[in-house]
């Protein structure tokens, strides 16, 4: 809905050609937007001054945790082989390296302003590239010291192993980089007379949406990337080198190994099985509604669709607690039957077996969402003309009829919807159902593609398998999701998603 | 079309016929049953840990408790490790949601912004992310190569960003007339003012809806705990705490900590690891059985404006 007068066609200003200066400015934005980023990734810490510091910490984490530092270097601390105050140094140097990144990202948002903005803007990355030199200079200089202190005794060596980190070379070579582009865009900038700083709404208002979308990157787009551990040998811990670079060496693996091919299949076949039987299931909520919509008392219905959408907000770990008080050793239906029924010897753990697990797992589904799932349909009733019922009535019809030909035909839209995204989220049954109620005997027949990738990956440390399970369940998943969008706007002419 | 599930009368009949009244009876037994099927596990589990522990251990507590006391909701001060997964997890919850209301009522009135340099382009991309991940392991290894393993703000950063909330939202600031935005902005307010001073006030129903949403998810959180957390004990969620203790089989000294604080009274009414399993089930549960009765109709709310989005 338009909010305001009628937006300017963003699209068509996009058409036209950029003009010189712009692509100046842009590549000065680009290459500080890369330098920003950077920021985050260990690989190019340039404040890695030793090979004691963890090489899970990139430059930001450095710059802000002392302990994460040391933690490794505590003895050598201990001992006086090294000065505490040299990591001072290095978290000031990196401070202000990243300091000098900060300026330079507030002057390539500010380049989005008019040219009087853009002049001012542009001297930001210049001072900011000069900054991050000083912060190179400092952690160089902490460096230094680590390393003379390192000299002094063959086990201080050891215990400090200092290193020139190559990071501080990118990073030399992108302030360069950031200063020059920053000075290239500066010079272009045409010679106007003199007007107020000013940006257009549509900048101004990209940029206060800025920090949701760099929010949304880190956490949502940036894991793409750790999809690059699939082609190579990487336990918790190591440095990912091209040394340890296998191509395709896992994909194979999981289908040529035949432990693992075995695994997998069992895995499919109980991910499968277990949506399968929730789409087959997937009625019952329709059934649900319609007959709670038969019910005459008003607060009957209120009560019944107050508690029994109850269990939908509970965790699965109080699920399970839930299982486990009622049929565990000890539990309700064991105590019951000893006690109350006077059955001996009752006493059998019905978590601890692989029977029927895949009917119990879609019980536990079902006693937990079906209220929930029927709100939609419950409220998808109330919006029925209630003419129609009248006219049905008219016609004769009787309340069966009425349901069979006015009820169940309006809800099927919202069915059809539910029913196409379940069946595009085929592969992701969610794995918390499954770990909560998994044990050593139902393992095999419980085991979902989603706790396999969690079992093998976390638990069992294969990292680069899991990632490749997860590349291929992450492909399919869209795909079926495509699919499902496809067949949506050829039956219903509508998209799903 | 009605944003609440109100029950409704579909059929007023003039008069009921024998099969209506079986049918009927049959329905209410099936309700009933229903309802008495997810209602008695929770009592089961509250008349267990209020009840006598010697009749708890012999099985004689199944639907009324026998010998009352709440010694056992006192000695959980004894459970090692509780207290922290308590303060971690009423932490997470409040702030966890506030910041992911406010992203998500700031965002959602940013998209609903035509004039946006390439608007659709951003909203696009966050919508995309509900479905489409990377996987969890790929998730798990970036996080930690940001540093936020068994760190606090694994749990507040990444739930800022809610792109279904965001949807919520923009759908229901798109519902505000837009006449009193304008006539705000003919008067001199700029974007936030806007934000502030009229949008906020006027969605807080959906605000709160989301609310309550966030709360109970952060609440139930227990997937980034249980990966995240492996270094920092004190740090696990209440429902990953939970899980471990369910998990354990041994007896209640492993459960209690082993300081020599725990008082003999306490000690005598603790007999089995069972009773404080169910114990801290209770304390689990209760805030979301408390809570939900009341803010029902937010939920309802807010399933709804889902569906109507599609």
């Amino acid at each position: 809905m338009e909010t305001n007068a009628v937006p300017r066609n963003g699209r068509s200003a996009a058409a036209q050609p950029l003009s010189g200066s712009q692509i100046r400015l842009w590549i000065a934005r680009i290459v500080i937007t890369v330098t920003g980023l950077l920021v985050f990734f260990p690989s190019v810490n340039p404040g890695r001054i030793t090979y004691m510091i963890n090489n899970n910490a990139s430059l930001f984490t450095v710059a802000t945790s002392y302990a994460t530092i040391t933690n490794t270097l505590a003895y050598p601390l201990r001992r006086g082989m090294v000065e505490a105050w040299n990591f001072y140094v290095l978290m000031g140097g990196s401070a202000v390296v990243i300091l000098g990144i900060l300026l330079s990202c507030a002057g390539a948002c500010m380049s989005l302003g008019n040219n009087r903005m853009k002049r001012t803007a542009l001297k930001l990355p210049m001072i900011g590239a000069v900054g991050m030199g000083v912060g190179l200079g400092l952690i160089y200089w902490a460096y230094t010291l680590v390393n003379t202190a390192a000299q002094a005794s063959e086990s201080a060596m050891n215990r400090l192993q200092p290193c020139m980190p190559s990071g501080i070379y990118t990073y030399a070579a992108l302030a360069v980089l950031i200063f020059v582009s920053s000075l290239v865009a500066y010079t272009g900038l045409p010679r106007e007379k003199e007007e107020k700083m000013a940006m257009e709404e549509k900048f101004r208002l990209f940029l206060m949406f800025l920090p949701v979308l760099l929010l949304t990157f880190v956490f949502c787009y940036l894991p793409i990337y750790g999809w690059r551990f699939a082609f190579f040998d990487y336990k918790v811990g190591d440095t990912l080198s091209m040394s340890s670079f296998v191509g395709l060496k896992w994909f194979t693996y999981l289908f040529q190994n035949s432990a693992t091919l075995s695994d997998l299949l069992r895995v499919m076949r109980n991910t499968l099985i277990m949506s399968g039987l929730g789409i087959a299931t997937s009625w019952l909520p329709i059934a649900f509604a319609v007959l709670l919509a038969e019910v005459r008392s008003t607060r009957f219905q209120r009560v019944v669709q107050t508690l029994t959408t109850i269990p939908n907000f509970i965790s699965w770990v109080l699920v399970y607690a839930i299982a486990f008080a009622i049929f565990s050793t000890d539990g309700f239906i064991n105590s019951f039957l000893r006690n109350v029924m006077h059955v001996a010897g009752a006493n059998t753990d019905y978590l601890a077996s692989a029977d029927f697990t895949w009917i119990k797992m879609l019980l536990w589904g079902t006693w937990k969402g079906l209220g929930w799932s029927a709100i939609v349909y419950i409220a998808g009733i109330a919006g029925i003309d209630q003419q129609l019922y009248e006219a049905a009535k008219v016609d004769g019809a009787n309340r069966y009829q009425c349901i069979r030909h006015i009820t169940i035909p309006g809800l099927m839209p919202t069915y059809m919807v539910m029913l196409l995204m379940s069946v595009a989220g085929m592969l992701s049954n969610g794995m918390e159902q499954y770990l909560v109620f998994e044990n050593a005997i139902n393992h095999n027949v419980i085991e979902v593609l989603d706790l396999y990738v969690y079992n093998i990956g976390i638990k069992a440390g294969l990292i680069p398998l899991s990632t490749v399970v997860g590349v291929f369940k992450s492909l399919i998943g869209v795909t079926l999701l495509f699919g499902a969008n496809g067949i949506s706007k050829l039956v219903r002419g509508e998209s799903i998603i | 079309m009605s944003t609440t599930a109100k029950p409704v009368k579909v059929h007023q009949h003039i008069r009921r016929k024998p099969s209506d009244i079986v049918f009927d009876t049959c329905i209410y037994i099936f309700f009933g049953l229903f309802t008495l099927l997810c209602l008695f596990p929770f009592y089961y589990l509250f008349i267990n840990t209020i009840s006598a522990n010697d009749a708890v251990t012999s099985g004689r507590v199944n639907f009324y408790p026998i010998g009352i006391h709440f010694q056992n909701y006192v000695a959980l001060k004894d459970v090692a490790d509780l207290g922290s997964s308590v303060i971690v997890t009423i932490a997470r919850t409040i702030i966890g949601t506030a910041l992911m209301v406010i992203v998500s009522a700031w965002a959602g009135f940013l998209v609903t912004k035509q004039k946006m340099w390439r608007r659709s382009f951003w909203y696009r991309a966050l919508v995309i992310t509900m479905y489409f991940n990377a996987g969890l392991i790929p998730w798990y290894m970036n996080m930690l190569m940001l540093g936020l393993t068994n760190n606090f703000l694994a749990y507040i950063l990444p739930g800022m960003i809610a792109p279904y909330n965001i949807i919520l939202v923009k759908t229901y600031i798109e519902s505000i007339p837009a006449s009193l935005e304008e006539s705000a902005v003919i008067d001199g307010a700029g974007t936030p003012t806007v934000f502030l001073k009229i949008i906020l006030p006027l969605s807080v129903p959906i605000l709160a809806t989301i609310s309550i949403f966030g709360a109970v998810g952060n609440w139930n959180s227990f997937q980034d705990s249980l990966l995240l957390m492996s270094g920092r004990p004190d740090m696990y969620t209440l429902q990953h705490r939970l899980y471990v203790y369910l998990n354990q089989s041994s007896n209640l000294a492993a459960l209690v900590s082993g300081s020599g604080s725990l008082s003999t009274q306490a000690a005598e009414n603790m007999l089995n690891s069972r009773v404080i399993k169910y114990t801290v089930s209770m304390v689990t549960i209760v805030p979301i059985l408390l809570v939900y009765p009341f803010m029902q109709r937010y939920f309802v709310k807010g399933i709804m404006l889902g569906a109507v989005k599609g």
